[in-house]
């Protein structure tokens, strides 16, 4: 019984980091129905933007770990989200009223590039955050040893992602948000900016994305430049189980795949843990095959 | 047509130019080496570090007036960590018209490539390829400065024996140089009737091992064996010590880069053992020093493993051939399975046998100690 307690946290935690990226992709499909390839170089991004701060200029020396990781968060968030606009200005707008593919292409192509732009700029080797930003402070609860700095991943994914769902429903851009993603021109004729709702979806989604790489890059010390390719990849099946455009779907697939990887690997056997989490997401989208929560896109978001 | 005559021209003297005075002329050509590296994808760093030492070699020959009076040219073909890309290199470098080529890292990539330079007659020497059947196919132009994984996995279940464990759990991680050291160091492990209670993988790539470490402790072993990468290895140190458990974690090669320390922070990398090739700090021959000291006034540091130093090797043991015998790939090969005798490379004597496989002891035990420096054990 414990073995299995310990298991469900190890699934939490992985799975928050993927819902937090999940979320990035989810967002964009719902009001631009565009996925967004380029979201999990967009996360090795602030992976990387964390570990100029953190490691490069040493703001854990310099502020105290408290104090510093709170400024990282700030400026890893802005600039994975200033990246997220420029991303959208640059390869996104002016394809809006094209062809879907050519906007799939421009993706894909944004997305090799902003992986080299990393590899340029940090080089190609494994880079690593020091392993004492957050103190080592391990509890045994009920004969578990649970990590302080686990249980900081996982609260504080679950603090942005609580921030964002009270965002989306409960403030009017979030109203915006949501309109925009039920029907683009109706939203339109009823006022909404849609322009600005976009604009507002790709600072929110690359901002989450890079946190989820901050998150990464503090837990498991070992970041590199082609790190946002498996992450990414996971991160939208996450979004698809959930119910692509739907943002509590995001949230909940990327919990499930944590969950599915965990428990096959527990339970069957680690070099299957991929092919069970992937066997078990396809049945799930055999059975629904828009994903878990998506009637409600019809509705809201 | 008038305009059409240059270019045939052109194309009629580069078909019969080697015809032209073939002794001198040819001589005072280019000879041609190949490297064939992972300069892009997973294992960049380990590709760029080995371009970065065949290109000082390289230098030094051409300084010193190339080899018999003929300079060096050296092509490099990026294979990007995967086979795929490998496939595409390996064909690119052979129609440029090496003689031989150095390289590559993985063993799986190697293994794509192996047929296309043995169909073109080209010498292969791979630098970090260590999977058994690469030297099991009959090649005849295939070599390796790099030992064999059943070599490894030898040594890796001695030591493990001679350290005094008993209970070991094995852990690899699918790819085909580390399942195949897993699998080797079991088959000794039997040998010498000690049965390990745990065998399993993690994927290459993952970070988070709670899961697999949660499974073996369960086990409780005494040692944990690690055949996989550094990145992973890093990683699993430092989540164990999140999980405080303080087992002793054994590796092979592949963990043999300084990076793991950074990653897993000294405090968890600490203790850690590793079966490797001495590493480019421990090369402590006067060639080996000379070199090194141009590298780190080139690039402000040694190479980050042994692997860049064994491309290096396999460059100068085929420039020593084509100093013997001249640029050919036939007798290139031939050499290096017979003619080679005494020949020191940066890493030791290099030799091959008649399958193409490095002669002699290479490894040696490693621990991290409390500063995070690699100690040579033995």
């Amino acid at each position: 019984m414990g073995y299995f307690v310990e298991q469900i946290i190890f699934g939490l935690t992985v799975g928050s980091i993927y819902a937090l990226i999940a979320l990035g992709y989810t967002m964009v499909y719902g009001v631009m129905k565009l996925i967004n390839f380029a979201h999990g170089e967009l996360f090795a991004l602030g992976a990387f933007v964390g570990f100029f701060f953190l490691v490069t200029l040493d703001w854990g020396g310099v502020f105290g770990p408290a104090l510093a990781i709170g400024f990282t968060v700030v400026f890893v968030a802005g600039a994975t989200a200033l990246a997220g606009h420029i991303l959208e200005r640059v390869a996104y707008r002016p394809l809006r009223h094209s062809d879907r593919l050519a906007a799939v292409v421009s993706a894909l192509g944004a997305s090799i590039f902003l992986q080299n732009v990393i590899m340029t700029v940090w080089g190609a080797q494994y880079r690593a955050y020091n392993a004492d930003i957050l103190p080592k402070v391990v509890w045994t609860v009920a004969g578990q040893s649970v990590s302080l700095i686990r249980l900081f991943v996982f609260l504080t994914a679950v603090a942005i992602m609580a921030g964002l769902y009270l965002f989306i429903n409960h403030s009017r851009l979030g109203l915006a948000i949501r309109a925009a993603a039920i029907d683009q021109g109706a939203a339109k004729l009823m006022g909404v900016d849609v322009r600005r709702v976009i604009a507002v979806v790709f600072l929110i989604g690359p901002a989450l994305g890079g946190l989820a790489g901050l998150l990464v890059g503090v837990y498991y010390g070992q970041i590199n430049f082609n790190m946002g390719q498996l992450y990414g990849l996971k991160a939208f099946t996450a979004a698809v189980i959930g119910g692509i455009g739907n943002i509590p779907g995001a949230m909940i697939g990327g919990l499930l795949l944590g969950l599915l990887e965990t428990l096959g690997d527990a339970y069957v056997s680690g070099a299957w843990k991929d092919a069970i989490a992937f066997v078990a997401l396809i049945l799930i989208l055999v059975f629904r095959p828009t994903g878990i929560l998506s009637e409600r896109v019809a509705e809201k978001l | 047509m008038g305009r059409r005559l240059p270019y045939f021209l052109l194309i009629a003297l580069a078909v019969f130019f080697p015809l032209f005075g073939a002794g001198e002329a040819k001589a005072a050509d280019a000879v041609k080496i190949g490297l064939m590296a992972p300069t892009t994808g997973a294992w960049a760093s380990e590709g760029q570090d080995m371009v970065k030492v065949l290109n000082i070699l390289v230098d030094q020959i051409n300084a010193k007036g190339g080899i018999n009076g003929a300079l060096i040219a050296l092509s490099v073909g990026d294979d990007g960590g995967t086979p795929k890309t490998a496939a595409l290199a390996s064909q690119r470098l052979v129609t440029t018209g090496v003689v031989a080529v150095v390289g590559t890292y993985g063993s799986a990539v190697t293994e794509a490539s192996q047929d296309i330079y043995d169909e073109a007659g080209v010498v292969q020497v791979a630098t970090g390829s260590t999977s058994i059947r690469l030297s099991e196919k009959g090649l005849k132009r295939f070599f390796r400065t790099c030992p064999r994984d059943d070599e490894q996995g030898r040594v890796l279940a001695n030591q493990v024996k001679a350290l005094g464990f008993v209970k070991p759990a094995i852990l690899h991680d699918n790819t085909s140089y580390a399942k195949g050291l897993a699998d080797e160091t079991r088959e000794i492990f039997k040998e010498l009737s000690v049965k390990e209670v745990y065998f399993d993988a993690i994927n290459p790539g993952d970070r988070d091992f709670a899961v697999p470490l949660s499974k073996i402790r369960a086990q409780n072993p005494d040692v944990v064996v690690f055949t996989g990468y550094y990145p992973e290895a890093a990683m699993i140190l430092r989540q164990k010590r999140d999980l405080g458990w303080d087992v002793p974690i054994i590796g092979g090669d592949a963990t043999n880069n300084r990076s793991l320390v950074e990653i897993a922070g000294p405090e968890a990398a600490a203790g850690y053992y590793f079966v490797s090739p001495p590493g480019p700090g421990d090369m402590k021959s006067p060639a080996a020093l000379e070199f090194f000291k141009i590298y780190r006034e080139k690039h402000g540091g040694l190479p980050s493993s042994v692997w860049a130093v064994l491309a290096g090797d396999a460059f100068s043991v085929i420039a020593e051939a084509i100093k013997n015998v001249g640029p050919d790939s036939g007798k290139i090969a031939e050499f290096l399975h017979s003619g080679l005798k005494g020949f020191t490379g940066l890493s030791g004597a290099i030799a091959f046998d008649e399958k193409g496989d490095r002669i002699g002891e290479v490894y040696r035990l490693y621990k991290v100690d409390d500063k995070g420096e690699f100690v040579l054990q033995n």
